[in-house]
């Protein structure tokens, strides 16, 4: 398996959160603003097209307010009535009447009064051209104007309404010389008695209204323009191209509209039309916004947020880094210090910088390895106390005085000649100390020891002769059983020198095995002198005493409570634990019995 | 987890880079015509309708022009000198369909497109070609003045330059709609000169009393042409069909001077070149050729909604 580190763990953790946190965060709060934005600009855009649109009929109302200053005055009327009356004088000072009133306003182009009569039985009106009196900025009236055909689109009023009439955008012909764009506002003139008298017609600037739609700012590319009535383009900025049919206006569903927005697209980019009608002219003033534009406020706030969204990821990966330092590195140190345990060193201090967890992790390893250390170091000293036990053991099987006495008979029987009896001791004797050794192992059977026991038994019997009397008794079942060895021997050899040895009459030794349980007991029961209260009590503390040797167990010449006899009871435990060892019973006079309990080990277990 | 930081700051960049709209990423386009605006109204629409498209379409343009149409070699060594600018492409009204030749195949031979705009070459080595159809437009010529003369009549063609690519359209399909009906009594060229075109005209009017019609081919030559009929007071009896229109040329028509006026589309001329510029530069392929039309424009229509609109720029006199 990869091992992946914590930080990296965290850190990704903590960057997925951050950015999905943002992604989520920013789709749904750009759309948000969009909405808004769009909302906004929508509103807006309204507002400016409805304002435009107040300007518009302003504008036309001032023209229409002028046209009835001039056909409400009593010297143009009577002109109109009779053209030809008045003379020279009668026009110049009309001429002079309209042009103060259009010098006033810049807007207007031009004021023009043309009586009109209706032709006897239809047909065209009838004008006179030489009756038209002009002002405009440029000279006379162009005698090459067609009367006829003009305005655009309007026919001359003479049937009269009370409302004007409005043009769409043209060019002005009236005047010779000057082709200046206006909308013209014409309105019938009637006499007291009704009857037609001819038309006034006020040219509004057509730059007016130029400058009243470049001046609204729909952001860099947004623009406004006029529809007619009818459909017409009144303004337009890119006029040119919208004649040359090189621009196109969802004009059809705009004039359908009337009012509200449309949505659009042109080369890819979606434009937003907002048409609002002008009520006094019939036109409708439409803006157009491209929603990229609308919507640069939302990229301002990608920007923004695309920042935040930077500076957020850095945080949390400064953060995740720092935190997962902060989680990881003492768990480093802790698998450092791991790895010197590993290699076997467990002479270290496991302690870490920090407080959580892995602290309490850390003291819970440290207490453990101090186990695993003072475990090692009890096995390093069992080890060494078992070697000096079994050293012992040895040393107590060659008693010297056992050694010296069977060589001492084995003399005596040379000399009285029993050289049968001197062969059977010395290879008894031979047999105890190869059985004794039993090539250096630690463990031998039941059936082993039992031989060593009847090698012992035998060679001392020939010392002690009709004085010594045994007998080995072992429930066959044992044999297989492991046992420590040297363990059964030395109590027979106390039993035989305290117990026998001071007797007057003949003792017995019997060595009884037994499996009681779980348990096997091994008896060595004497005959002999016993031991008083005080001595078995003193016997018994020394087994029962703390475990370890002074210089002078290592002394042979002990009695009861000596050396062979701790050190069994001293090794039972080592070997088989504290709830086994040595017991022992003793009647003064009657003999001594001693108890060995260790646990059944069947032969096969190693 | 890095990816995805530089992905981030990717964005960003990109995001500012867009903002900021830098205006150096614009392609540059160098517009070489034949005269200059400010003294020829019809090169000030074309250079209007260039600089309109220029804009919609995303452009860098810069217009050049030598003195006066006859200029041949000073409009070879703009065109020379533009190649050298290294552009992304060269608009170019030729002011000679021979000689411009080599000029065009050594922009193109740099990788540089050219589209010929109003007068071409003689060959086929522009990338495309915008203008009017001159030869329809010289047959409307022809027409106007066939509606108006007697069959029979003598004419005068006064032509302008003698290589132009235009004039050559325009005369051979005034010849073609005459069909002989009428007699070409005199073909002249005014070398684009109204003054020339005047002395030309009068000299004409002087000489041939029986003359019935003439056919100016362009705007200096009408211009002269008019003044001189118009002051030896015979534009009753002489019919004068013109080309191209202006201001004045509106007024003569009023006047009855210029009886009718073969006007062609130049802001439209100008733009649709920009937006074959465009394409071409885009790697899209535009019409070889696009005809951007004429009208015969006479007193009766010319104050026609769609006829005004043409003839008269918007806010302006």
């Amino acid at each position: 398996m990869k091992i992946r580190r914590i930080q990296d763990t965290l850190v990704r953790a903590f960057a997925l959160i951050v950015v999905l946190t943002m992604l989520l965060l920013g789709a749904v709060s750009l759309d948000f603003l969009r909405r808004t934005l769009v909302d906004a600009a929508e509103q807006d855009t309204m507002r400016l097209a409805a304002q435009l649109s107040r300007v518009v009929d302003n504008y036309i109302s001032y023209m229409n307010d002028i046209s009835l200053v001039v056909t409400e005055d009593q010297d143009v009327l009577a002109y109109m009535a009779a053209p030809s009356t008045g003379g020279q004088l009668a026009q110049s000072r009309i001429a002079q009447f309209l042009g103060s009133i259009r010098k006033a306003r810049q807007d207007i182009d031009g004021i023009f009064l043309v009586p009109a009569r209706a032709a006897p039985g239809g047909g065209g009106p009838l004008i006179q051209p030489g009756f038209v009196i002009a002002s405009s900025p440029g000279s006379g009236v162009n005698p090459a104007y067609d009367f006829t055909r003009y305005p655009d689109g309007l026919t001359v009023p003479l049937e009269g309404e009370k409302a004007p009439l409005l043009s769409s955008a043209h060019v002005e012909d009236l005047v010779e010389g000057r082709y200046p764009w206006v909308i013209s506002l014409v309105r019938a003139l009637k006499g007291k008695d009704g009857q037609s008298l001819g038309y006034i017609q006020v040219d509004l600037n057509y730059a007016v209204i130029e400058d009243l739609c470049k001046g609204i700012q729909l952001g860099s590319s947004g623009y406004v323009f006029i529809l007619g009535a009818s459909g017409d383009i009144v303004y337009h900025p890119r006029q040119q191209l919208v004649y040359g049919n090189l621009w196109n206006e969802r004009i059809g569903e705009l004039l359908a509209m009337k009012e509200g927005f449309l949505a659009s697209k042109v080369d890819g980019r979606e434009i937003l039309y907002t048409a609002k009608p002008s009520a006094r002219t019939g036109w409708t003033i439409v803006a157009v916004s491209f929603v990229s534009e609308l919507l640069a406020g939302s990229r301002r706030a990608i920007y923004t947020f695309l920042l935040l969204a930077i500076v957020c990821f850095a945080i949390a990966v400064f953060v995740s880094a720092f935190v997962s330092a902060r989680i990881s590195r003492p768990i480093e140190a802790l698998r450092r210090s791991m790895q010197e345990v590993e290699k076997g060193n467990f002479d270290i201090d496991i302690t870490v910088e920090c407080s959580n967890e892995v602290y309490q992790l850390a003291g819970d390893c440290d207490i453990a390895v101090k186990k695993v250390r003072d475990l090692i170091e009890q096995n390093r000293k069992e080890g060494e106390q078992k070697r000096l036990l079994e050293l012992r053991a040895l040393q107590a099987q060659i008693n010297p005085h056992f050694l010296y006495n069977t060589l001492d008979s084995i003399v005596w029987m040379i000399e009285l000649g029993e050289n049968q009896s001197a062969i059977d001791v010395t290879s008894a004797l031979a047999r105890f100390f190869r059985l004794g050794i039993s090539k250096g192992s630690e463990i031998i059977t039941v059936r082993t020891e039992i031989e060593y026991l009847e090698t012992y038994l035998s060679i001392q019997k020939t010392r002690y002769k009709d004085k010594l009397d045994y007998e080995i008794s072992f429930e066959p079942e044992l044999y297989g059983y492991k046992l420590l060895k040297l363990l059964v021997q030395p109590l027979v050899e106390n039993a035989i020198y305290h117990g026998i040895k001071n007797k007057e009459s003949p003792g017995l030794v019997r060595v009884y095995g037994a499996r009681e349980g779980g348990d096997i007991a091994i008896r060595v029961i004497d005959d002999g002198v016993g031991m008083e209260d005080s001595r078995l009590e003193a016997l018994r503390a020394s087994i029962a005493g703390p475990p370890g040797l002074d210089a002078a167990d290592l002394s042979p010449e002990r009695p009861w409570g000596g050396v062979g006899v701790r050190n069994v009871q001293e090794r039972i435990a080592l070997y088989f634990g504290s709830g086994y060892g040595l017991s022992f019973d003793s009647v003064p006079g009657s003999g001594t019995t001693a108890t060995i309990r260790i646990p059944v080990v069947e032969e096969s277990e190693p | 987890m890095i990816a995805l930081g530089l992905l981030a700051a990717l964005l960003l960049a990109i995001a500012y880079r867009e903002d900021s709209g830098t205006p150096s990423a614009k392609p540059k386009v160098i517009a070489i015509f034949k005269a200059s605006g400010a003294a020829n109204a019809f090169w000030n629409s074309v250079s209007d309708g260039v600089t309109s498209g220029a804009q919609d379409f995303g452009l860098d343009i810069s217009i050049k022009a030598p003195r006066d149409e006859i200029y041949v070699d000073e409009q070879i060594a703009i065109v020379r000198e533009a190649i050298g600018k290294k552009p992304a492409a060269i608009v170019l009204a030729a002011c000679d369909v021979h000689r411009l030749v080599d000029p065009v195949r050594e922009a193109k031979a740099r990788g540089i497109k050219v589209v010929c705009i109003d007068s071409f070459i003689e060959t086929e080595d522009a990338n495309a070609k915008v203008g009017t159809d001159n030869f329809e437009a010289g047959q409307k010529c022809g027409v106007a003045l066939l509606r108006i003369l007697p069959a029979g009549s003598s004419i005068a063609v006064m032509s302008y330059v003698q290589g132009s690519s235009t004039a050559i359209g325009r005369e051979s399909g005034l010849r073609d709609a005459l069909g002989g009906k009428l007699a070409i009594a005199s073909t002249s060229y005014s070398s684009s000169d109204e003054g020339i075109a005047y002395e030309q005209a009068k000299a004409l009017l002087e000489r041939d009393p029986a003359l019935a019609g003439i056919a100016t081919l362009n705007l200096p030559t009408t211009l002269g042409a008019a003044r001189a009929l118009e002051e030896s007071g015979r534009q009753a009896k002489v019919a004068l069909v013109a080309f191209d229109d202006s201001p004045e040329v509106m007024r003569l028509i009023e006047r009855g001077v210029i009886r009718d006026a073969i006007v062609q589309k130049p802001f439209n001329m100008g733009y649709i070149t920009m937006r074959t510029v465009e394409e071409l530069l885009a790697g899209k392929r535009p019409s070889a050729y696009t005809n951007t039309g004429s009208v015969d424009i006479d007193k009766a229509n010319m104050f026609e909604p769609e006829n005004e609109k043409l003839l008269f720029p918007v806010g302006g006199q």
